[in-house]
């Protein structure tokens, strides 16, 4: 009886299961249909060399990795294509990493994503990002335009979320810092808060060392960009902390921001990554490329701290979040 | 077995023997922080335990205070002591006394009940009998019931020692050295060796205390016969 039960069980258990997979099947193929199909499977090239006719630009599918930056982000270039009429399927925000995301865009089941340059050119070439953004923009853009039938990255936005190397504003005037070439000087007089792989990194240690000639002797390793660092910095065990420069952290505390002046540091602004084939399909290609850089051009690492604050201190929800911003920059209409 | 070999590395080459981040200073670290919360955690609770077994009052809330101590995550006591601790002493007060006050939080639960079971568990008739001999309570205490419930209290202390030496490792995450370190930056470095070598570095130190608090059972209340 016990036995015939579990059977039972398990069969139903696999109906559910089947039900759930062509449920999820079936509501991708509807938000795809309202533009031209874009079906992952079939070959690209002839369905976006017939949607170029039809007038009504395609749904755009937009993705992104799962923390909340990303996703505010994300959000704000899904209502700002919406403010302008466009149709967007928001299935994509919050995916995950960058081993789902990149993935996902390759195939097309995203189409749009906005991503870090400088980490995302690492992930596909481990080592050839730079401290210059420019740099970093032009090498993926040559890794992507093969990638997926082809991926264009639009001009990036002056907002970086990087690492930032903080002191606490009094530290700053106390020894007059305002980059990290200041610190050479006094490295031994700091109590530094440095990353838990510091030592292995490359752009860590080995990069502080060639390029400003820091060796910090009094070091507390701690995860980067993390609470545990800003509370040390905050409680003052460390007076100067690695971590990210959007945490909202800096802003709440009026920390500094050392300027990483040999650009040690890869260069993670913000830019968007578009399919080739969605962009083929808009009517007006232009006019959708200018919604999405006036968005970009119009953020910055400041304002992404603030929404960051908004975020974790506020608890305010994603979407109100993107919203107010898109407000405040007069591009919600 | 990759990692056995990396480990076996890790343990063979000399420059992680040696210094400020070596072996024998992280053992050091590690011993240090266990014992002084060991200590504390014994003299704060086991005295509490016993008297509350002796006198077979306020055990419920004993207890309930015990259970609700289990209760709480250590990850999250650091976390709540951290911000406190580190406004008094930004060095001591961010490595040391956040682990330290979670390692004594972590400790006095299997100690107190432990402490409070074993009392309690002594058949009452010999407590009667010893009361009819005219001792007094704390005679009663010291030369009946303790050694009586020996075994039971210090299998108590023998499974906190263990925890704590385990969870002392959490210490690592916000800046203590200890046996962790070599956890957090063996993750953090992609290190296999250093990983598993710091696993078996914990695992040997509970043994050992493990090993060391069982002969103390077997010299303090050996086995009687009949």
């Amino acid at each position: 009886m016990r036995i015939r039960r579990m059977l039972a069980l398990g069969a139903s258990t696999l109906v559910l299961f089947s039900a759930c997979a062509t449920g999820g099947g079936s509501s991708t193929s509807p938000s795809s249909s309202a533009g031209s199909p874009v079906a992952s499977s079939s070959g690209s090239q002839t369905s976006s060399a017939s949607a170029t006719a039809t007038a009504a630009p395609p749904t755009v599918k937009i993705g992104s990795a799962g923390f909340y930056e990303v996703k505010i982000v994300a959000e704000i270039y899904a209502e700002a294509l919406e403010a302008k009429g466009y149709k967007v399927d928001r299935v994509g925000i919050g995916l995950g990493t960058r081993d789902v995301t990149n993935p996902a865009l390759e195939s097309g089941q995203i189409d749009l994503e906005p991503e870090y340059i400088g980490s995302e050119l690492a992930a596909y070439d481990p080592g050839k990002q730079t401290g210059d953004p420019q740099e970093n923009l032009t090498n993926l853009q040559a890794v992507l335009a093969t990638k997926g039938g082809g991926i264009t990255v639009l001009p990036f936005s002056p907002a970086a979320d990087q690492n930032a190397f903080v002191v606490r504003p009094e530290t700053a005037s106390q020894f007059n810092l305002k980059t990290l070439s200041d610190t050479t000087a006094v490295q031994d007089q700091l109590k530094w808060g440095l990353a838990t792989d510091c030592k292995t990194n490359p752009v860590c240690a080995a990069a502080l060392k060639s390029a400003y000639g820091l060796q910090p002797k009094n070091v507390t390793y701690l995860s980067a960009c993390d609470t545990p660092m800003a509370q040390a910095l905050l409680s003052k065990t460390i007076d100067v902390g690695e971590l990210c420069s959007t945490q909202p952290d800096i802003s709440k505390n009026g920390w500094t921001v050392l300027q990483d002046d040999k650009q040690t540091q890869p260069a993670d602004n913000i830019a968007p990554l578009v399919r080739n084939d969605l962009l083929a399909k808009m009517p007006d290609q232009d006019a959708f490329e200018a919604v999405l850089n006036a968005v970009s051009a119009k953020l910055t690492t400041a304002a992404l701290t603030q929404l960051n604050a908004a975020f974790t201190f506020d608890n305010k929800d994603v979407n109100d979040i993107a919203a107010g911003w898109l407000k405040d920059n007069g591009l919600d209409h | 077995m990759g990692f056995v070999s990396a480990a076996v590395a890790w343990f063979a080459d000399a420059a992680n023997w040696s210094g400020p981040g070596g072996i024998p200073q992280r053992l050091l670290e590690h011993v240090l922080v266990s014992g002084l919360a060991m200590i504390i955690a014994l003299a704060i609770v086991l005295p509490l335990g016993l008297w509350i077994g002796h006198r077979r009052r306020g055990a419920a809330v004993a207890v309930g205070l015990a259970g609700l101590g289990r209760a709480v995550p250590t990850l999250a006591a650091i976390a709540i002591v951290l911000p406190i601790t580190a406004a008094y002493d930004p060095q001591l007060g961010f490595k040391l006394y956040p682990v330290v006050l979670a390692m004594i939080l972590l400790a006095a639960p299997p100690i107190l009940v432990n402490a409070y079971t074993g009392i309690v568990e002594v058949d009452p008739d010999l407590v009667e009998a010893a009361r009819g001999m005219g001792m007094t309570g704390p005679q009663v205490l010291g030369r009946v019931e303790l050694p009586l419930a020996l075994p039971v209290v210090i299998g108590g202390i023998r499974s906190a020692t263990v925890q704590v030496i385990a969870t002392a490792t959490l210490g690592s995450i916000f800046g203590f050295g200890g046996l962790g370190r070599f956890l957090i930056d063996g993750i953090a470095n992609h290190d296999t060796g250093q990983i598993f070598g710091g696993v078996v570095l914990v695992a040997a130190l509970a043994l050992v205390a493990e090993a060391g608090l069982a002969g103390l059972q077997r010299v303090l209340a050996p086995a009687r016969g009949g």
